[in-house]
């Protein structure tokens, strides 16, 4: 079983009176454990299908199956648990909350957990740990540098144990020094386990990935 | 319930983390809670002072007045209550423990020896201290002999003894009044002044006889009479009676209005409240508008706080809370703020209410129910007004709020 299997997905938007068809037919299988980058230019898709993958939103028409479940016609609030408990979400610009602390961001992911768990401040300081920030955890972000912020939002995005890690463009807004710690991050995430989706318009980034699938005007080619 | 806590907790640190607009949003809550909560102390006030009022007018008593409200309203004070009408009362009325007949001349000299001054002159008899339940507190009351005997006696209130006496005990001293020799016999405990600014102290009282013969040169008509009853439950249904009776002794026509009024504890409280029903309408509007008010602050700068918020309500999103978990805190957020507010507000009321009552004759009386009201409005400015933005935010579509 696919840990993700898209089948002739297609999803519309309605902008004004126009009907803009913006992924036309997607068929993709992504298996558990993998490493994946999604490539494609602005304007191709690739957002849309990364909102998709990750239950922020529904297809107009086709199947998405997450672990052999049938997502794509759940109800928002269905979405909203599959989002908490098994996606993890790495954006362009970080998305920290500013007012919180770095440890209070990592613990995000748990305030909406539907059940108490035990020793969640402790995974989240090894999670911090992991990346290296294991004494910045009473900062706040903007205190700490870009690269840093973006290794406090994979920390948070790895709270719950996801089975999909998904990346939009993680390092869009980094120096390439930088950008190359942040993906080595990811693919030591990966190496112990974790589904990566990588979501990125640039070429040697993707090429960090095992598996490259490009997206054109709304079409796998 | 964990889930409830972590909500809520997210709310507290949003409130703390958005100064200014907890400070507005506080500030202005707090104003109209303030405003209701004074209302409430002083309706509660004036409502505690009535009764304490009709405690000292007796909740068993009646006060029958000559002159309809005809008469009144016209400013004539007709006499039209007889002692033979107090006579045939006692006689048929069997529950009226005491009937007691009163009249007055008002602005007449008194004296002693240097000291002058003008007061009112009230006729009674021997009754007087126990129908008003007022003692005497040195001297005695009067006795039937007085009254009968039309003798020239007098207790005085506590203000006539400051006039006329100082520090000397006037109980056994002779006043003048209107150059006719009275003895003092008593002395009236203290009482305060009424409502509406008449000092009750400022009186004296001699035998009602000796009243009409020597101050009225009158021998029939009386200006009231007052009755207690036992039978202090069925009130209502004795005065009605007493109306019928009066009626009737008077010769009225069906069609003729009342030649009399009858007052009764129930009236006295309405009246009274009546007296700081005014100020308490006036600042019932302003605190309702000034509530009012600061929801539609609560609601602007929560609408903005949205807005400018849509981010974070993205990643909560995206991070697995649902749209009912992302409307509980913004709820959450408000109702803390209006609850502090709403405390903020209540011991603003209570400390101007007491510089109120410096500066005016107020009556404020705090219970739980000022409080209360405090508290539960201000949930509800919280919840009435948080709640459009709070679903405004839960309903955001995550992606675009997300981009924002």
């Amino acid at each position: 079983m696919s840990l993700c299997e898209l089948t002739d997905i297609k999803k519309t938007y309605k902008i004004g009176e126009d009907n803009v068809e913006v992924l036309k037919g997607i068929s993709l299988k992504i298996e558990k454990g993998e490493f994946v980058a999604i490539m494609g230019t602005s304007g191709s898709g690739k957002t849309t299908l990364m909102n998709l993958l990750g239950c922020l939103d529904v297809p107009t028409s086709g199947s998405y199956k997450l672990s052999g479940t049938e997502v794509s016609s759940l109800p928002d609030d269905e979405l909203s648990r599959i989002r908490n408990e098994h996606i993890g979400f790495i954006f362009q610009s970080f998305h920290l909350l500013p007012y919180a602390t770095v440890l209070e961001n990592v613990l995000l992911p748990t305030l909406y957990l539907e059940h108490h768990q035990d020793g969640l401040k402790a995974r989240a300081l090894h999670l911090l740990e992991l990346v290296g920030l294991q004494d910045r955890a009473k900062f706040k972000p903007s205190q700490l540098s870009g690269g840093q912020q973006q290794r406090v939002a994979i920390a948070r995005a790895l709270m719950n144990d996801p089975e999909l890690l998904l990346a939009d463009e993680p390092t869009g807004q980094l120096d390439s020094r930088t950008a190359s710690e942040i993906i080595k991050t990811l693919s030591d995430m990966n190496s112990k386990g974790t589904t990566v989706v990588l979501i990125t318009h640039d070429e040697n980034i993707a090429s960090n990935a095992k598996r490259i699938v490009k997206i054109s005007d709304g079409l796998l080619v | 319930m964990d889930k409830f806590l972590n909500i809520i907790s997210q709310s507290v640190v949003a409130v703390r983390a958005f100064k200014l607009r907890t400070f507005f949003c506080m500030f202005s809550v707090a104003l109209g809670i303030s405003a209701i909560t004074i209302i409430v102390a002083a309706t509660e006030g004036a409502y505690k002072k009535a009764y304490d009022i009709v405690a000292r007018f007796g909740p068993d008593s009646l006060l029958v007045t000559s002159g309809g409200e005809e008469a009144r309203a016209v400013g004539r004070f007709d006499k039209t209550l007889t002692l033979g009408d107090v006579e045939a009362v006692k006689q048929n009325f069997d529950t009226a423990y005491v009937v007691v007949p009163m009249s007055a001349v008002r602005n007449i000299n008194v004296s002693y020896r240097d000291k002058k001054y003008q007061t009112t002159i009230y006729g009674s008899t021997n009754d007087y201290s126990r129908v008003w339940t007022w003692p005497v507190i040195q001297g005695s009351d009067f006795t039937d002999e007085d009254v009968n005997g039309l003798r020239n006696v007098a207790i005085i209130g506590k203000y006539v003894v400051e006039q006329l006496f100082g520090n000397e005990d006037p109980v056994g001293k002779y006043i003048l009044v209107k150059n006719i020799p009275v003895q003092v016999v008593g002395v009236l405990s203290e009482r305060g002044t009424t409502p509406t600014g008449a000092n009750l102290d400022d009186r004296i009282v001699i035998p009602i006889t000796t009243l009409m013969r020597k101050l009225q040169n009158e021998t029939t008509y009386i200006s009231t009479f007052r009755i207690r009853f036992t039978d202090q439950e069925r009130l209502e249904q004795r005065q009605e009676e007493m109306k019928q009776f009066l009626r009737a002794r008077h010769n009225l026509r069906a069609s003729d209005p009342d030649d009399f009024r009858i007052v009764s504890p129930k009236e006295i409280i309405k009246f009274l409240v009546a007296l700081t029903s005014s100020l308490t309408i006036f600042l019932g509007v302003a605190g309702v508008i000034s509530l009012f008010v600061a929801g539609f602050v609560l609601a602007n700068l929560f609408l903005l706080s949205v807005k400018e918020r849509s981010k974070e309500i993205g990643i909560r999103r995206a991070a697995g809370a649902k749209k009912r978990d992302i409307l509980m805190q913004f709820l959450g957020e408000a109702v803390i703020i209006t609850t502090i507010g709403g405390l903020i507000g209540f011991i603003m009321g209570y400390v101007s209410s007491n510089l109120l009552k410096l500066i005016a004759e107020f009556e404020i009386y705090f219970s739980w129910k000022a409080f209360a009201a405090g508290l539960l409005l201000s949930w509800a400015v919280g919840v009435g007004f948080g709640l459009q933005p709070a679903r405004k935010a839960a309903n955001m579509n995550p992606i675009d709020a997300i981009r924002k």
